[in-house]
């Protein structure tokens, strides 16, 4: 049953979005595309573009997944399976955070983290502009968006404005 | 209207004297609603929208127990602001403002991003359409990788965390390997390096 797999496949994953959602991008996409094949590469990366273009937290990615999987019960089911297991573990571990204040651990454990988010996020970045082959033209405006933003402080929807712009003339 | 309003000025006073009184929301319904306008808020990024809502105009929160409560949340599994939502709500409510407080937060952007999607599944087709849309995503990649450079800058001169990001880049993005795999083994090198005064 989808819904299932859905469910269990997202319940499982939310308990590494360590950083927000960008962590699990590659491997949602692994998942969804390589081994269930439920929609394309091309197609993933056009879903996370909507996504982006909503407001909002930006796990309802994984609601326009389900969608496209299995409708609204789809869209419900990814979301609370995203949302469910870490609202339970903040629910649990805020009682005890301020316990660990000093804690050498919690040091340790957020200065490992750190590099991690790092190197997933840039791979979440790739291989959402290399849904196939390297394209010049999507990886010049990943590029030319990155150093905007990089060098500016323009709200993000301006770029991706520009990005929508690039995308009709060069593709 | 008007008592609200005085009342509002007053908390705009004493916030300005630095002496920072806070107005926890009273009623399950102001807390929803105060969610609802944050995610109603959020284009462009959610963590603005929590600020400018909960500190700046409703005083539920200081300004450091907003960083405080946000430092909590960004070091856990799941959505920041929705983890935050789960944290004040319970901290006002118990577990009914827990629920509230997330339901206001994703009940917009939910229902804003399903009819994005309609719209978008049934113009696909066109050609402008969808390459717009893939401009639109190449260009998402490309906030995601100034995200991982600004967040990336501290640690540039740390030539083990310089590795460690490498290693997960490659791994996850050229090699597809699975996270439920690739995570265990990066955060055990990356507590073992930490623990060894590395990162």
């Amino acid at each position: 049953m989808i819904l299932i797999e859905l469910g269990t496949y997202f319940a499982r994953l939310s308990l590494l979005t360590f950083g927000g959602l960008s962590a699990v991008v590659p491997d949602m996409q692994r998942y969804i595309v390589d081994v269930k094949g439920w929609t394309s590469a091309t197609d993933f990366m056009r879903l996370f573009a909507v996504a982006q273009a909503a407001p909002g937290p930006n796990v309802l990615i994984t609601s326009l997944i389900g969608y496209r999987v299995a409708g609204v019960a789809g869209s419900l089911v990814a979301l609370f399976a995203l949302c469910v297991p870490p609202a339970a573990l903040t629910w649990v571990v805020s009682a005890l955070w301020e316990r660990f204040r000093d804690s050498p651990w919690r040091g340790a454990i957020q200065r490992a983290l750190a590099p991690l988010v790092v190197g997933l996020t840039f791979a979440a970045g790739y291989v959402i502009a290399t849904p196939h082959a390297p394209d010049w033209r999507l990886w010049l405006i990943a590029l030319a968006t990155a150093a905007v933003m990089l060098r500016t402080r323009v709200n993000p929807l301006w770029l991706l404005a520009g990005g929508a712009v690039l995308g009709g003339l060069l593709i | 209207m008007t008592a609200i309003g005085e009342n509002d000025s007053v908390r705009a006073v004493n916030w300005e004297r630095g002496t920072p009184i806070t107005t926890p929301p009273r009623s399950l319904a102001e807390l929803f609603l105060g969610f609802l306008s944050i995610g109603a808020r959020s284009f462009g990024g959610v963590l603005p929208a929590a600020h400018y809502v909960m500190v700046e105009r409703r005083h539920w929160l200081t300004p450091a127990d907003f960083t405080e409560t946000i430092g909590l949340c960004q070091a856990l599994p799941g959505p920041n602001v929705g983890n935050a939502a789960i944290v004040l709500g319970k901290r006002w409510f118990g577990l009914s403002g827990a629920i509230v407080a997330f339901l206001g937060l994703f009940a917009l952007p939910y229902l804003w991003v399903l009819a994005l999607a309609l719209v978008y599944t049934h113009w696909a087709a066109r050609p402008l359409v969808s390459a717009v849309v893939t401009g639109v995503g190449a260009s998402a990649a490309g906030l995601l990788v100034a995200t991982a450079v600004k967040l990336g800058r501290p640690m540039a001169r740390k030539p083990a965390g310089v590795a460690l990001m490498a290693g997960c880049f490659v791994a996850v993005a050229i090699g597809r390997m699975p996270l439920p795999v690739v995570m265990p083994i990066a955060l055990s090198v990356g507590i073992a390096l930490s623990r060894g005064g590395l990162l």
